[in-house]
């Protein structure tokens, strides 16, 4: 998928000022976010934040032990009947899904919703090879449908209204006109079911990979993530590097936490643990299973400081929470992950010079981690970002003249304080009520303070005698 | 075979831990705590929850009531999909079927209701488990708009986590021959239009619990 996350602010721009998309992704948001509420504290503060706790540190072992547990999950899954594959880059991943295809002369191929496929542009590829892809999520379907990109990781079509998929599916699929939600979903179920029992290939993502057991895992509410896997004679399933854990008992956990998280359910209503292909006395399920290990930047993660980003399991409760996300909605971000762990993953996977903008898309209220169900610090690696893109030179000369005048200032209490002094002046004295230049943007849309008459240092001065033998205490 | 596996593994083999205090946990708590719980309350916790997840729960009170159930979700269609007999907890399913002159095949994916028996069932959570073989057929939870599961109250289990134990205690490798396991949740859903609920996406619309003894 092409990158235009550098694109951020006057994408943005354009998305506050829909009324339809801000409809839309408010109310996607909120009902996320509320329900997650409810179900993460059903059984005291205090538990719903240990089992946080317990997920976190589950993740971060997994991480530690990462290779390894690569190696042990090839092995298990190997003796499954799982064909095991390795991926470098998006390209590499592609051509293997290809050869897969051409193996077993696929025509027709059914998708259910994944990542890594949007990450790797899965679905352009087979289409160039004149293989017939269909998404099967009914978000995705309609994404795919308008020829669009998924804007929210778990509601792909959070930015849209009712209204407007059902005109896209009058237009595109020739529904008959309804205003029915019941029959709406109707008419993509028969749609879709046919191309279901006829498709060749399966193609999903993963949620979890069990190593232990050599379990590829999954989860779903609509079932089609089931038809993928269980109708078409091939099952191939793309997973990140980083979603291989150890036991069962992690699994028991994360795979709880992630609907908990995602939709406040306490499980989705479909979840799969998939251990090979159909065994000699049973008479469906596919052929054969294939899955792919794709890194695509994932490995360069791992060895940097921003490490925990790998521990996500895209539950999407940090876009549900976020105040920048709330209002911009996932396509200004201009790439396939939004909101705060996207505003991370983004430039990581991508370069930081190819999304300059998005380490500064937040506010660093801290809601992201406060609502992670694996307690990822994402404020802390959108300043460590921050740092990395002054320290690369990629930030503006305005930006770096402003921080530069402020350091200058900062550092001497004399400039300091006569600085407060003009602000007061100039606020209080000639009633400046905005300001000048590139600061126009902190006044265009809210009141400017006016500086109060004594500053602190003065209060401070009067009540505690002389400042520098305050400073000294 | 490959060298992008050699590479990536390579790469990932750091000199220090990335997360060096983290260990896994000794203990692990379970998702909703609960105590020792008898039969009965087990049954009550996991009829509450599988109707909070939108299940349609029946509790006949002998196994021909079992039977008259089952049919009376069948109602006028002749064919319906199944599990083999044997692997659903029901004594006269067959006969049953046979008298009521209903055929039932493993794959069809036009017929109304399918039939099954489960694993297990999750209190805490509701949820039944499913796992496919000899006479397990994926499609006949997942293509009919309507599904039956048979559970037999000694079944009901605490909830996920003490069935994964429970499979460990009995040797992964049982597990390891399943190819695939399914823990359902209630009829299919989608909210993905305007986050309102519809019922009965790609998988059945319905789904009736018929808890026996």
């Amino acid at each position: 998928m092409e990158v235009q996350s550098n694109n951020f602010i006057p994408a943005a721009r354009i998305a506050i000022h829909d009324v339809d998309l801000r409809t839309a992704v408010a109310m996607g948001t909120d009902s996320g976010f509320v329900k997650r509420q409810a179900v993460m504290f059903a059984d005291g503060k205090a538990h719903g934040e240990a089992i946080r706790g317990q997920a976190a540190a589950i993740k971060r072992n997994a991480l530690n032990k990462l290779p390894d547990l690569l190696e042990q999950a090839e092995a298990a899954m190997q003796e499954n009947g799982i064909e095991v594959l390795w991926a470098a880059d998006a390209a590499e991943a592609n051509r293997l899904v290809l050869e897969i295809a051409d193996r077993h002369d696929v025509h027709s191929v059914v998708k259910s919703k994944s990542m890594v496929t949007e990450e790797i542009g899965l679905n352009k590829i087979l289409e160039e090879d004149s293989i017939d892809v269909l998404e099967t999520d009914l978000g995705e379907f309609i994404v795919q449908l308008g020829e669009e990109t998924p804007s929210h990781i778990v509601i792909p079509i959070c930015h849209k209204t009712k209204e407007s998929i059902r005109q896209l599916m009058i237009d595109k699929a020739d529904m008959p006109p309804t205003d029915d939600t019941d029959e709406m979903a109707r008419f993509a179920r028969n749609y879709l079911r046919q191309r279901f029992l006829d498709a060749d290939m399966g193609v999903s993502g993963g949620n979890f990979v069990i190593a232990e057991t050599g379990t590829l895992c999954l989860v779903s509410n609509e079932g089609n993530i089931r038809l993928v896997t269980s109708q078409p004679r091939v099952h191939v399933a793309l997973v990140g590097i980083e979603k291989v854990i150890p036991t069962l008992e992690d699994y028991a956990t994360l795979t709880q936490v992630l609907p908990r998280s995602a939709t406040g359910q306490t499980m989705t209503v479909y979840t799969h643990m998939i251990n090979g292909p159909q065994r000699d006395d049973e008479i469906d399920g596919p052929e054969h299973v294939y899955v792919i290990f794709v890194d695509n930047g994932r490995s360069q993660i791992y060895t940097s400081d921003y490490c925990e980003a790998l521990a996500c399991i895209r539950c999407g409760a940090c876009l549900n929470g976020c105040p920048v996300y709330k209002v911009t909605g996932g396509h200004a971000y201009g790439w396939v992950y939004p909101g705060p762990i996207g505003a991370v993953i983004t430039p990581l996977l991508v370069g930081l010079e190819n999304a300059k903008p998005l380490p500064y898309a937040s506010s660093l209220c801290g809601m992201c981690k406060e609502v992670c169900p694996v307690i990822i610090d994402i404020p802390r690696m959108l300043l460590d970002l921050r740092y990395d893109l002054v320290r690369s030179g990629y930030t503006g000369l305005d930006w770096n003249m402003g921080m530069k005048a402020y350091a200058f200032g900062g550092s001497s209490p004399r400039l300091f304080s006569w600085a407060g002094k003009a602000a007061e002046l100039a606020t209080k004295r000639f009633k400046l009520n905005s300001l000048p230049g590139p600061l126009a943007g902190w006044t265009d849309y809210r009141s400017m303070p006016s500086f109060a008459v004594k500053s602190f240092h003065q209060l401070w001065g009067e009540t505690n005698g002389d400042l520098e033998g305050a400073d000294e205490q | 075979m490959s060298n992008s596996r050699e590479q990536i593994l390579q790469s990932l083999r750091r000199e220090t831990q990335p997360f060096p205090y983290a260990k896994a946990p000794s203990t692990y708590l379970h998702m909703v705590p609960s105590g020792d719980l008898s039969p009965e309350e087990l049954e009550t916790i996991f009829v509450d929850n599988a109707q909070k997840a939108a299940c349609i729960v029946h509790q006949p009170a002998s196994q021909e009531e079992a039977i008259q159930t089952l049919l009376d979700i069948v109602g006028e269609d002749r064919k319906i999909s199944s599990w083999e007999p044997d692997q659903i907890p029901v004594h006269g399913f067959e006969s049953a079927l046979d008298k009521a002159g209903i055929a039932y095949v493993g794959e069809d994916a036009l017929v109304n209701v399918g039939v099954t028996g489960v694993d297990a069932a999750l209190a805490a959570t509701g949820s039944l488990v499913l796992s496919s073989g000899h006479g397990r057929y994926r499609s006949a939870s997942l293509l009919p708009p309507i599904h039956v599961a048979v559970v037999s109250r000694a079944q009901i289990t605490t909830d996920l986590e003490t069935w994964l134990v429970g499979q460990r205690t009995k040797g992964l490798e049982r597990m390891r021959q399943t190819s695939n396991i399914v823990i359902i949740t209630g009829p299919s859903r989608t909210a993905d239009i305007a986050m309102q609920l519809v019922m009965g996406m790609h998988g059945p619309r319905e789904l009736h619990i018929i808890l026996i003894d």
